[in-house]
């Protein structure tokens, strides 16, 4: 950017984006996009923002971004949360893989993937987790051997998100395991695979809310071109580190989400005629709290970001709150529903509910049980305790290997 | 995160100087020589603080101040909570030099200058806000902020002032009957309004860095205390309560400034009210955690966090309970999503 972004820059292009919004949104809420029908409006949807220039206002014109910086994404955000529209469903492409190749991809790369990315005609999922290893990603045993100008991928992925609607996986595989066994970190390599290809087998896992968001893969002798490495072959670590430091950073301008939700649970409270009962306004104040605390560090990581400083430090303790608050928000709206919330398993149940209550059913199921996911995912909150306790606090680090 | 990293230079720098004074003149032998005597607040320190232009930032420049805005002190209150400083710094050079700069007059012309200088004591009483006024026997002046708006100026011989056994024997609190008629100084609700989002927002910044200190201290011990053949520090169970804690004052630290700096936006009084709830939430986790993680240590007078463990409960109870708070700040919004929900 050649000038820097002033206060008016950023209240035009919000006013830009309120009218885009408003004309464009659709009315009624799309289904949720964890069945069929529903994925392919979200699509649909995201089609429809690429078209309007906004589905990566945050990246490099080159890329077919705004190059907005920091302060009209947010602005972008906050908008996009206010007006009500659909759940992004592409977040692994445009917020893990699509940095991870403009740092790392050869231009090849990025012309071969990131237009598709960008305009939500390829679905890209994280292929990092196995099931022996989860929090040591590092143990991992998907192994990938040279044959000629291909890897021959063997092994198994598993709760990769949206995988059963996803056509590219990128993932971590072993190349060479003779240097895994002195460290355990090297010899990992960071491929990109065509979920397309032979002997390829997605199997969507059915999840504790009947929902199907996520899903196993399993590779058997599947060949992958070898121009599908990103970054050095054996040195995927690193690639995949920054990834997850997307994934725990901030995404700038969520805040929006979580007042909104907020503002949700006000008008849940309002509509079941709690607005007196001490535990009700209790519950609402701690969570309302929550979420202005976090607005105020997005800010300020705002800030810093702009100011050229790291924010690798802060990622961990960013992840561990906003997940708390993203439970805590979720939790207390389903305690507040009582029996009509953590009782009945389904909303046709509660045929004289009032709209709040039904509304607040159908969308905070789903929401909840995805918000104690992302206690989980992208490092358990335990594992980023380890980190915050050793990289930030300076504490011993434990023993292990 | 550190606090050097959530401010800019300008503000950096006041920290340096705030932590260099208090580092020299506001050690631990200083501390526990005023709870020995009994008296929290001093001439001497005071001076030095007023020396150094902290006491005189936010008066202005014709009355002997730097006519800074109070943004400029979101640190140096930090420093202050951090320092578990025992002068009416948020009340004095804060709360009154604020008010009395908004409300010009016989009052201001002829106590702003002596606070500048470093010569009067003034505090503020907000109605239930502060049910007990911190530093009230100290003071030279007292200034009576009414909801309405009505702002009156009351001095010692006009006030019946009973000091309570505080909790916190570095912050004294009193029981305060306005027993004289008092001056007028000006009548603006506005004023009244943003001095309480001051205080709040200050509080929150003081406690912040009280908290802050609690899980430096805890830290610090628990790398050195050792069982098993190990710093106790390395055990995961210990690890992630002070990685929690650490979460919390981070975030608490996050608040408050954020809030201090937004005083005169719009959401001004949303923030600064969310800030001290969130501070004193942080405040309880750092109270309780710190001492669990010292163990046995952390009970004795001869040891040293009960200065910080007292701190952090009294102000936490003070400029508003986070349970006040956070039901006030529910009611707001259920007002608004309700006019909402019917308009």
């Amino acid at each position: 950017m050649n000038h820097p972004v002033t206060e008016a820059d950023v209240e035009e292009f919000r006013a830009e984006v309120r009218a885009w919004l408003a004309e464009n949104v659709p009315a009624e809420p799309l289904p949720p996009w964890t069945e069929r029908e529903g994925f392919d409006l979200h699509r649909a949807w995201e089609g429809r923002l690429f078209e309007g220039g906004y589905a990566a206002v945050d990246w490099p014109a080159e890329y077919g971004g705004r190059d907005a910086g920091l302060r009209r994404s947010m602005a972008f955000a906050e908008e996009y949360y206010r007006a009500g529209a659909p759940e992004r469903i592409n977040m692994g492409g445009l917020y893990l893989l699509g940095p991870v190749l403009m740092q790392y991809g050869t231009p090849e790369q990025c012309a071969r993937w990131i237009p598709d990315l960008l305009a939500c005609r390829t679905i890209w999922c994280q292929g990092f987790s196995e099931p022996g290893s989860g929090s040591d990603l590092a143990s991992l045993r998907t192994r990938a051997e040279r044959d000629g100008d291909h890897f021959v991928v063997n092994g198994q992925k598993i709760w990769t998100s949206m995988g059963g609607f996803a056509d590219w996986i990128f993932a971590l595989v072993r190349t060479d395991p003779e240097a895994g066994r002195k460290r355990k970190h090297d010899g990992i390599t960071f491929l990109c695979i065509d979920l397309r290809s032979p002997g390829v087998e997605v199997r969507p896992l059915a999840m504790v809310d009947g929902t199907r968001g996520f899903a196993e893969v399993f590779f058997t002798d599947v060949r992958v071109p070898v121009e599908n490495v990103v970054g050095e072959i054996d040195r995927g670590w690193a690639v995949a580190m920054s990834t997850l430091g997307f994934e725990r950073g901030a995404v700038f301008g969520d805040h929006a989400k979580f007042s909104n939700d907020v503002a949700d649970l006000a008008a849940l409270v309002d509509a079941r005629d709690l607005g007196e009962d001490t535990h009700a306004l209790d519950e609402l104040g701690r969570v309302l709290v929550q979420t202005e605390v976090y607005r105020a560090n997005v800010y300020r990581l705002a800030a810093r970001a702009e100011a050229g400083g790291e924010l690798d430090s802060t990622a961990s303790i960013n992840k561990v709150f906003w997940t708390q608050m993203q439970h805590d928000i979720f939790d207390t709206g389903i305690r507040l529903l009582a029996e009509d919330g953590a009782a009945v398993g389904d909303p046709g149940s509660l045929p004289d509910a009032d709209p709040a209550t039904l509304r607040a059913w159908s969308q905070w199921h789903h929401r909840y049980w995805y918000a104690r996911a992302a206690m989980i995912f992208g490092g358990t909150n335990e594992i980023q305790r380890n980190i915050i306790s050793e990289r930030v606090l300076g504490l011993p680090m434990e023993p292990r290997r | 995160m550190t606090l050097h990293d959530t401010l800019d230079q300008d503000r950096r720098e006041l920290v340096e100087l705030t932590d260099d004074l208090l580092g020299r003149h506001c050690d631990l032998d200083f501390l526990r020589a005023r709870i020995d005597d009994g008296t929290a607040h001093t001439p001497g320190l005071w001076s030095r603080l007023a020396e150094t232009g902290l006491v005189s930032a936010l008066v202005a420049e014709e009355q002997g101040g730097a006519g800074l805005s109070p943004a400029h002190l979101s640190g140096v209150l930090h420093s202050l909570g951090r320092h578990a400083v025992p002068e009416p710094y948020l009340e004095t050079a804060v709360l009154a030099a604020t008010v009395l700069g908004a409300l010009p007059g016989p009052v201001a012309d002829t106590w702003l200058p002596r606070i500048a200088a470093g010569d009067a004591i003034v505090v503020v009483r907000l109605g239930e806000l502060t049910p007990l006024v911190p530093y009230a026997a100290d003071a030279d002046l007292l200034l009576d902020l009414a909801d309405d708006g009505a702002v009156r100026a009351f001095t010692a011989d006009e006030l019946e002032v009973t000091p309570v056994a505080a909790l916190d024997p570095l912050r004294p609190l009193a029981r305060v009957v306005l027993a004289g008629a008092g001056t007028e100084v000006g009548d603006d609700s506005a004023v009244v309004a943003r001095t309480r989002t001051l205080a709040l927002a200050g509080a929150a910044c003081l406690l912040a860095g009280a908290s802050q200190r609690l899980l430096d201290l805890t830290v610090e011990y628990v790398a050195v205390r050792e069982q098993f053949g190990r710093p106790v520090g390395s055990f995961q169970a210990v690890k992630h309560k002070a990685a929690d804690l650490a979460v919390m004052v981070d975030m608490a630290t996050a608040a408050a400034l954020s809030a201090f700096d937004a005083v005169d936006e719009p959401d001004g009084p949303r923030r600064a009210a969310a800030a001290k709830a969130y501070a004193g939430d942080a405040a309880a986790r750092a109270n309780v955690d710190a001492l669990q993680l010292h163990g046995g240590i952390g009970f004795t007078w001869e040891y040293h966090l009960h200065i910080w463990l007292k701190r952090a409960m009294g102000l936490a109870a003070s400029y508003g309970t986070t349970t006040a708070l956070r039901r006030d700040l529910a009611r707001e919004l259920l007002a608004r999503v309700a006019g909402e929900r019917r308009g």
